[in-house]
């Protein structure tokens, strides 16, 4: 049984953002309201009671937030209500951005995956979020809007730490932007998990390389999913193996050790390094 | 909140509390209990429906999110008390034992052979990971899949 709540779904943006500011959770300002995308995380920790939310604010109905674009000069815009399936089905990714269809058939199960939003992975933070990696290495950009106005960011300034994000109250995220310089990228994809199926990476590494840059990023190692520096494309596997454990810090936990960790992302690297 | 949802073909509408998820509804409001509650949290598949032509897993979409979609369940499988094609499958090949994951078995195998008639073993493993099965080791559900597709040397 789910704790009681109120739902509201908005069929426009301008409905929903001001639900959003009449609903911060401050003290005396309306509800504590949480934006529901396909629920897979939400509904989840409030069946365990870890998420005490008392208004959710259904975004499924705004139909702008399902835009799924690419342009050439422009690159992908990916909207709110984007889900794992439409992504993995859509030809302009498929041809320029494969890495992000490779990340997205890592993540759950079919069911899940018709029902869980890429912006819905990225605003849960999870150092463990799969979308983070092939996100972070493509260069996307968040863009953030509330009542007030609107922002962009990068996404790697976006992760605050574990489940926490950039965001205000208020706010919500629209949209990520992919810039078209990594599109038509090089690419390899490795997460290390028990099952395949169901479980969170223990640790994963994604690379994209085009042209005379090289990129790296690295979920399930820290409190947030972390970015390489920018690489030179002739750069070897031991230097990236160097800088990565300078910016990573696995820890032991019941689903493998730290030094797993590590040596698991080292191979990675080296095996991904080999083949693109 | 007022919904309105067409079950199976037929058509229902209910006054239904926020916090309850469509698995509860189908179950309790509809009064179908072919679908189960394994996990309730999006892990083991047994509350798998098919809603506007996907499959999810019921126990974590609310009632409310449903409103004016198209549900399948297990009970819409068999037509006029004939049981269909996979369904007579899951029989002949021994797929089911306790039968707890056959509903949701069912379902995905369903979804997957509309979009993909002739799935490869693999295929059909990619197609089940999100439905557990603690009984029959998951071999004879595959057989019986590949037999349903056409697929099975005889
Ligand atoms: C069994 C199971 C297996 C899973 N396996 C994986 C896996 O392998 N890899 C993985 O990475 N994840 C996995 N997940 C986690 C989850 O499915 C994903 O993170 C999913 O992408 C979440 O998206 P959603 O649309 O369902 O989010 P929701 O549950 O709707 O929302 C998640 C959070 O983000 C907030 N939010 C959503 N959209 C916005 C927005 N536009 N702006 C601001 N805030 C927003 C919500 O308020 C909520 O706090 C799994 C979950 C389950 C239950
Ligand atoms: S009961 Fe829904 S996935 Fe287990
Ligand atoms: S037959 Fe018992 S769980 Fe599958």
């Amino acid at each position: 049984m789910l704790k009681e709540f109120s739902y509201l779904a908005p069929k426009n943006k301008t409905q929903l953002l001001k639900l959003l500011a009449e609903h911060t959770g401050k003290p005396g300002v309306g509800k504590t309201a949480k934006i529901l995308a396909g629920g897979t995380d939400i509904l989840v920790n409030i069946r365990n009671g870890f998420d005490k939310t008392d208004l959710l604010i259904d975004i499924k109905k705004i139909g702008e937030y399902s835009k799924l674009d690419f342009n050439k000069t422009k690159g992908l815009l990916i909207g709110a209500n984007v889900t794992y399936i439409q992504l993995i089905n859509n030809k302009n990714v498929k041809k320029h951005y494969p890495v992000l269809i490779e990340t997205a058939g890592k993540v759950g199960s079919p069911q899940l995956r018709n029902r869980g939003t890429i912006i819905g992975n990225i605003c849960t933070a999870s150092p463990a979020a799969d979308m983070s990696r092939s996100l972070l290495c493509l260069g996307a950009e968040v863009n953030i809007v509330s009542i007030k106005g609107s922002r962009s960011m990068k996404l790697k300034d976006f992760f605050k730490g574990v489940k926490k994000t950039a965001l205000k109250a208020g706010e919500i995220v629209e949209s990520i932007t992919i810039p078209i310089d990594m599109a038509d990228a090089k690419y390899g994809d490795e997460k290390l998990k028990r099952i395949k199926g169901h479980d969170l990476a223990q640790a994963a590494v994604s690379i994209v390389k085009k042209d005379k840059v090289l990129r790296v990023a690295i979920s399930s190692c820290a409190i947030v999913p972390v970015l390489l520096k920018d690489f030179k494309s002739n750069v070897s596997s031991a230097t990236v193996c160097k800088e990565a454990l300078k910016s990573i810090s696995p820890i032991d936990d019941i689903r493998a050790s730290k030094d797993y960790r590590i040596h698991m992302v080292k191979t990675y690297i080296k095996r991904i390094m080999d083949k693109i | 909140m007022k919904i309105n949802v067409k079950v199976n073909g037929k058509k229902y509408e209910r006054d239904v509390r926020e916090n309850m998820t469509l698995l509860r509804f189908i179950r309790e409001e509809i009064g179908l209990t072919g679908t189960k509650e394994g996990c309730g949290v999006g892990e083991c598949g047994a509350c798998t429906v098919i809603l506007n032509g996907k499959t999810v897993n019921s126990c974590i979409v609310l009632a409310v999110e449903a409103d004016g979609a198209v549900i399948e369940t297990i009970e819409g499988e068999a037509k006029n008390g004939k049981m269909s094609k996979l369904q007579n499958s899951f029989h002949e090949h021994h797929a089911v034992q306790c039968g707890f994951c056959t509903p949701g078995m069912v379902l995905s195998a369903k979804t997957l052979l509309k979009e993909n008639p002739k799935p490869s073993e693999h295929e059909i493993k990619e197609a089940l990971e999100g439905n557990f099965c603690r009984c029959t080791g998951y071999q004879q559900i595959i057989e019986a899949i590949q037999d349903a597709s056409g697929q099975m040397k005889k």
